[in-house]
């Protein structure tokens, strides 16, 4: 459609289609995307930036490669069915913690279980013997494709990100990459804040600011939205502590306040722990950037449990925009997500 | 046309920066990033084999729990067993040869499994009349010492210096140290440095510690160190405590590692509060060889 638009212009106004025309047009070439649970109740679709808040160890970083796996999957492969996408994932690690182990293991697990299920199915679970050697080629042969369409860039500061930003979108545009890229990932956006608000006053004249660095951040990221559609996913932890008393751009006069008496903290600490944790702090450029979020917390496992070495901690989720009253709750597993009732 | 443009990269940009693929990745993992035993039964278990080149290792813990016989402990194991060269920052004094010298003498297991490189190199410090059974303790003492380099770094800016030095030495000479690589890098502890100078109200300070962060995980990446620091523990309140340094540093490391000792005894207990690739809350008992 952006290619006859940019041919003919006024062809392009005149056409004259109905709502329904219209409707189906869109569903067609930007179908709404079901992401695995707990992300699976807002329905998002391509051009959309989900924004995934919360603490340290609340999962951001394992929802993030829940989707990959199920975007670099293909939807089926020689005859059995996997029920991924197909398409290509960017990979922006600014923390740098991303373990491609973790990515790989995951990934087996969706296949393997895809495949036994197909094979419980076809009813040949007899003759294993012989068959483990091919089903394992086969495994391992599905394993690199899919891989090939993981795309990994790390970043060591806002610089290098918007560098490759830019590098991606050149590239996408003279289509090298031959790839589609349908989802991409930043983990965790306020990783150079502190960078990038320390930079700010030492070289006031020809360093970039916080406020600057967000929006080419910002720019870039619709720059190549415009061209190739896809779904944005990015997580943010928190860089305020419950009783970390620091000034920031918001509340200086508060901060003041907390300064003075940092008693305050502690007598309502309760209430003020999840509000000070999920404290905004990225520019207003990038909060309004950013059309759906969703926040976690896990509840922290008591330390009086520790020998009961396989307790799963519970995690919840919920939408904040758009906002839905109900909270989930997910564990953490091997495989995957399990929704806990 | 791909190839030129990622070679393009490396050579201005080093691997930062640089696309990957998943298979690529997945290559370089099991190619040249290994999981460094840390000898501590239990604890290499834990953590899925040890520290892992090109991870951020953590350990915290509250006062004497163990944390410096834990990095003492590591260096040991790794040089004795000939896995590479130690760096060893050390901020309060605290790295003692003479433990070191303890602990090797008290592994009969780390005299015995010696890697061929030592067999390699004896023949040059020995007479001939020794056996390599009978070589004398000082002499293998003096070899496994030699592979722990230990410098004192007192303030951030010290830190800052020794990090760049260490890299100018790295992407320069690859073979420095008689042919053996700085394997593992251990701060103990990362947090005196760091805490007095976060906090407060200028961001400066915390500019300061996320900048060393990415330097740490930029090295391990890159040159294939596993970085081991440990972190001192604060007040959560109620009595409980917490690593220190805050919610920005709790995303830095890989691996988190809690220890605490059992009063008196020389047993102690390591939990997993975060690891990349297996489940946290898991909790083991490990034995300090006195």
């Amino acid at each position: 459609m952006a290619g006859k638009a940019r041919d003919d212009p006024r062809a392009w106004l005149a056409v004259e289609e109905t709502a329904a025309a219209f409707l189906s047009g869109s569903l067609s070439s930007r179908p709404p995307i079901i992401l695995p649970p707990p992300l699976h109740r807002a329905s998002l679709r391509p051009g959309n930036v989900v924004e995934i808040a919360g603490p340290s160890n609340s999962g951001k970083s394992h929802l993030l490669l829940m989707a990959a796996v199920q975007c670099i999957l293909p939807k089926e492969w020689e005859g059995i069915y996997f029920g991924g996408l197909g398409k290509a994932v960017m990979y922006f690690d600014l923390d740098c913690r991303f373990d491609v182990l973790r990515l790989a293991q995951i990934l087996r697990n969706h296949i393997a279980e895809s495949c036994s299920s197909a094979h419980l199915r076809s009813g040949d679970l007899e003759n294993d013997g012989t068959k483990d050697e091919l089903q394992r080629s086969f495994e391992n042969t599905l394993l690199s494709d899919c891989m090939q369409r993981f795309l990994y860039v790390r970043c060591c500061n806002s610089s290098e990100f918007i560098a490759a930003l830019e590098t991606l979108h050149s590239r996408s545009r003279s289509e090298i990459l031959g790839v589609c890229i349908y989802f991409v990932m930043i983990d965790s956006i306020g990783t150079f804040y502190w960078m990038d608000r320390g930079s700010q006053s030492v070289r006031e004249n020809k360093g970039k600011s916080l406020q600057g660095f967000t929006e080419t951040i910002v720019q870039e990221i619709r720059r190549f939205l415009q061209l190739q559609p896809a779904l944005v996913l990015v997580t943010k932890a928190p860089i305020y502590g419950e009783d970390t008393t620091t000034a920031n751009d918001f509340n200086r006069g508060s901060s003041k306040y907390m300064l003075d008496d940092p008693t305050v903290l502690r007598h309502s600490r309760h209430g003020e722990e999840r509000t000070l944790s999920s404290r905004e702090y990225m520019p207003s450029i990038w909060q309004s950037f950013v059309t759906h979020r969703i926040n976690l917390q896990v509840e922290e496992a008591e330390f009086s449990s520790m020998l009961e070495s396989e307790v799963l901690s519970t995690h919840t989720s919920e939408w904040v925009q758009p906002s839905l009253k109900t909270k989930e709750k997910f564990s953490i597993v091997d495989g995957g997500v399990v929704l806990v009732q | 046309m791909e190839e030129r443009m990622n070679q393009d990269q490396r050579s201005t940009e080093g691997r930062c920066g640089r696309f990957w693929n998943g298979m690529d990745l997945l290559k370089d993992v099991t190619g040249s990033k290994h999981f460094l035993p840390t000898g501590l039964e239990g604890v290499d278990t834990l953590l899925g084999g040890g520290l892992r080149q090109g991870q951020l290792t953590e350990v915290t813990g509250p006062s004497s729990s163990g944390k410096t016989q834990f990095c003492l402990h590591s260096a040991s194991h790794v040089a004795a067993k000939h896995m590479g060269v130690v760096m060893y920052l050390d901020t309060s004094n605290s790295f003692s040869p003479s433990r070191i010298a303890t602990i090797i003498d008290g592994t009969p297991g780390l005299f015995c499994q010696r890697g061929s490189q030592s067999t390699i190199f004896l023949p040059f410090f020995l007479p001939l009349s020794y056996g390599f059974d009978l070589q004398p303790k000082d002499v293998r003492l003096k070899n496994i010492m030699r592979s722990i380099i230990c410098e004192s770094v007192f303030d951030v800016f010290a830190l800052s210096e020794v990090l760049h030095q260490l890299e100018v030495s790295l992407l320069n000479d690859k073979e420095k140290n008689g042919g053996s690589r700085i394997c593992l890098l251990i701060i103990d502890s990362i947090s005196s440095l760091l805490a007095p100078i976060i906090g407060g109200k200028y961001p400066q300070g915390r500019a300061m510690m996320i900048s060393v962060a990415m330097i740490l995980k930029k090295l391990a990446d890159e040159h294939n160190l596993a970085v081991l620091v440990t972190n001192h523990m604060v007040s959560a309140g109620n009595g409980a405590v917490k690593p220190a340094l805050g919610e920005s540093w709790k995303a830095v490391p890989h691996v988190r590692l809690v220890i605490s000792r059992d009063r008196g005894s020389n047993i102690c207990t390591a939990t997993v509060l975060k690891h990349t690739l297996l489940a946290s809350g898991r909790t083991t008992k490990f034995v300090v060889p006195s």
